[in-house]
């Protein structure tokens, strides 16, 4: 069994034909399925947000077989997960994929547990804080994306959970939680 | 002087006849008598050593296959029926009962890895895996068993011999001979390749193709491309090893 750091891989990825899209219907949907939990799990477990295609990703290959995914499958295979809502294309070519192995919603409830959590309801906050500060180390929330940290707000913002508000400096922005 | 028929004649021939008829009729009646206490001695003979060597039974799976085969000699069919005294001594109706159960829910698990077709010796390792928590063995033989026990559902539950291993078969899938010595030639291997399958074969390329492409459609194959040599490959999770492993991460699943 080999491992990427403590990741463990399952049997499949040792199997040659599930690195070739499968012409067969029935055939490919148990591909794509197993693939999608893959990608999903190992995105989680590296705190992984975005997939470049065209870039090395030590998932699409497997050297000790000497296999490695076409580009057709790669996008086939996120494109499953975007249908799903478990991912996002980042542009339309398709190059750039944001991997949400948690849901914008569920990112959403674990800000919010985060903020009860912490005491911080009322009070306000900056993305940076939430994304780097003491509070959020060794949460999910430490090093989250930005733009999939700003989706799950601006959702909180719509529910009336929270108020986004511009810094004086541009590049952060400030967030106060309502109790 | 030779006798004339008379009445007392015939007297004497029907009496000799009815004598004969009794005689027969005893005789018959004490072979009979014999043989049934034969069969009732022979019976409680065997009631008596499988009640002796009920855990055996019930544990050893050599042990079990020697009891059922001699079971078999006398007419005895302990899985017949899961009432009366075998089912009630050994409760062994129930033990391919469950089996049986277990049997068509990993074919269902692993089915859309494997097309409906896995390798006896898969099958009865996750069948081993599945059981864990309980302590009996489980032989090739018990899985053969209780497979024929699921015949009687009509669902298409076959053995199939390819070379040397024996396959499961689930779904309704017709093998011609074709495709059965393929899977055979992937037996080495785990995969085929068009060309492998002309050349050892000794096939046009055409019947090679159609039957590769039948056992990709039959869910049965899987194709590869991306090898070096740039040939296509056929792989057969029914008769790789390394399938057993990717089951056993489905049936956990």
């Amino acid at each position: 069994m080999q491992k990427v750091g403590e990741f463990k891989l399952p049997h499949f990825f040792n199997y040659p034909p599930y690195f070739t899209l499968q012409p067969v219907r029935d055939t490919r949907e148990k591909q794509v399925q197993l693939w999608k939990e893959l990608i999903l799990d190992y995105c989680k477990h590296h705190k992984i947000f975005v997939i470049g295609l065209e870039e090395e990703f030590p998932l699409f290959s497997n050297p000790t077989i000497d296999r490695s995914l076409r580009h057709e499958a790669k996008e086939v295979f996120l494109s499953a997960l975007v249908s799903e809502g478990r991912a996002e294309w980042l542009e339309k070519g398709h190059k750039k994929c944001l991997i949400l192995w948690h849901r914008i919603p569920d990112w959403a409830d674990y800000i919010l547990q985060f903020v009860k959590d912490n005491g911080l309801e009322d009070s306000v906050t900056t993305v940076e804080e939430i994304r780097s500060g003491v509070e959020s180390r060794g949460t999910e929330l430490a090093g989250i994306d930005r733009v999939v940290l700003m989706r799950a707000l601006k959702l909180l913002e719509q529910k009336g959970k929270a108020t986004i508000f511009k810094g004086t400096s541009t590049d952060d922005e400030g967030i106060k939680f309502s109790a | 002087m030779r006798r004339r028929p008379g009445i007392s004649g015939l007297q004497t021939a029907a009496a000799a006849r009815d004598q004969y008829r009794l005689l027969g009729e005893n005789v018959a009646k004490i072979r009979t008598d014999l043989m049934k206490e034969q069969l009732s001695t022979f019976r409680s003979q065997l009631e008596e050593f499988a009640r002796k060597h009920k855990n055996d039974i019930r544990k050893n799976p050599a042990f079990r296959s020697q009891f059922h085969e001699m079971c078999a000699k006398v007419g005895v069919d302990p899985l017949a029926s899961n009432k009366g005294f075998w089912a009630e001594l050994l409760g062994i109706g129930d033990f391919y009962y469950e089996l049986g159960v277990q049997i068509v829910e990993i074919c269902l698990a692993t089915r859309s890895h494997n097309g409906g077709l896995i390798n006896l010796q898969e099958l009865c390792s996750l069948l081993r895996q599945r059981r864990k928590a309980a302590r009996d063995s489980i032989s090739e033989d018990d899985c053969l068993r209780a497979i024929s026990k699921l015949k009687v559902l009509g669902s298409g539950f076959e053995v199939i011999s390819v070379g040397k291993k024996k396959l499961v078969r689930s779904v309704p899938t017709e093998l011609n001979k074709d495709h059965n010595e393929i899977l055979e030639l992937a037996q080495a291997q785990g995969f085929v390749t068009v060309e492998e399958v002309e050349k050892r074969l000794g096939w046009s390329p055409g019947r090679a193709t159609d039957a590769l492409e039948v056992l990709l459609k039959e869910g049965l194959a899987m194709i590869d491309d991306g090898h070096r040599d740039g040939k296509h490959r056929y792989w057969f999770p029914c008769v790789a090893s390394i399938s057993a492993a990717i089951e056993a991460d489905m049936i956990k699943a």
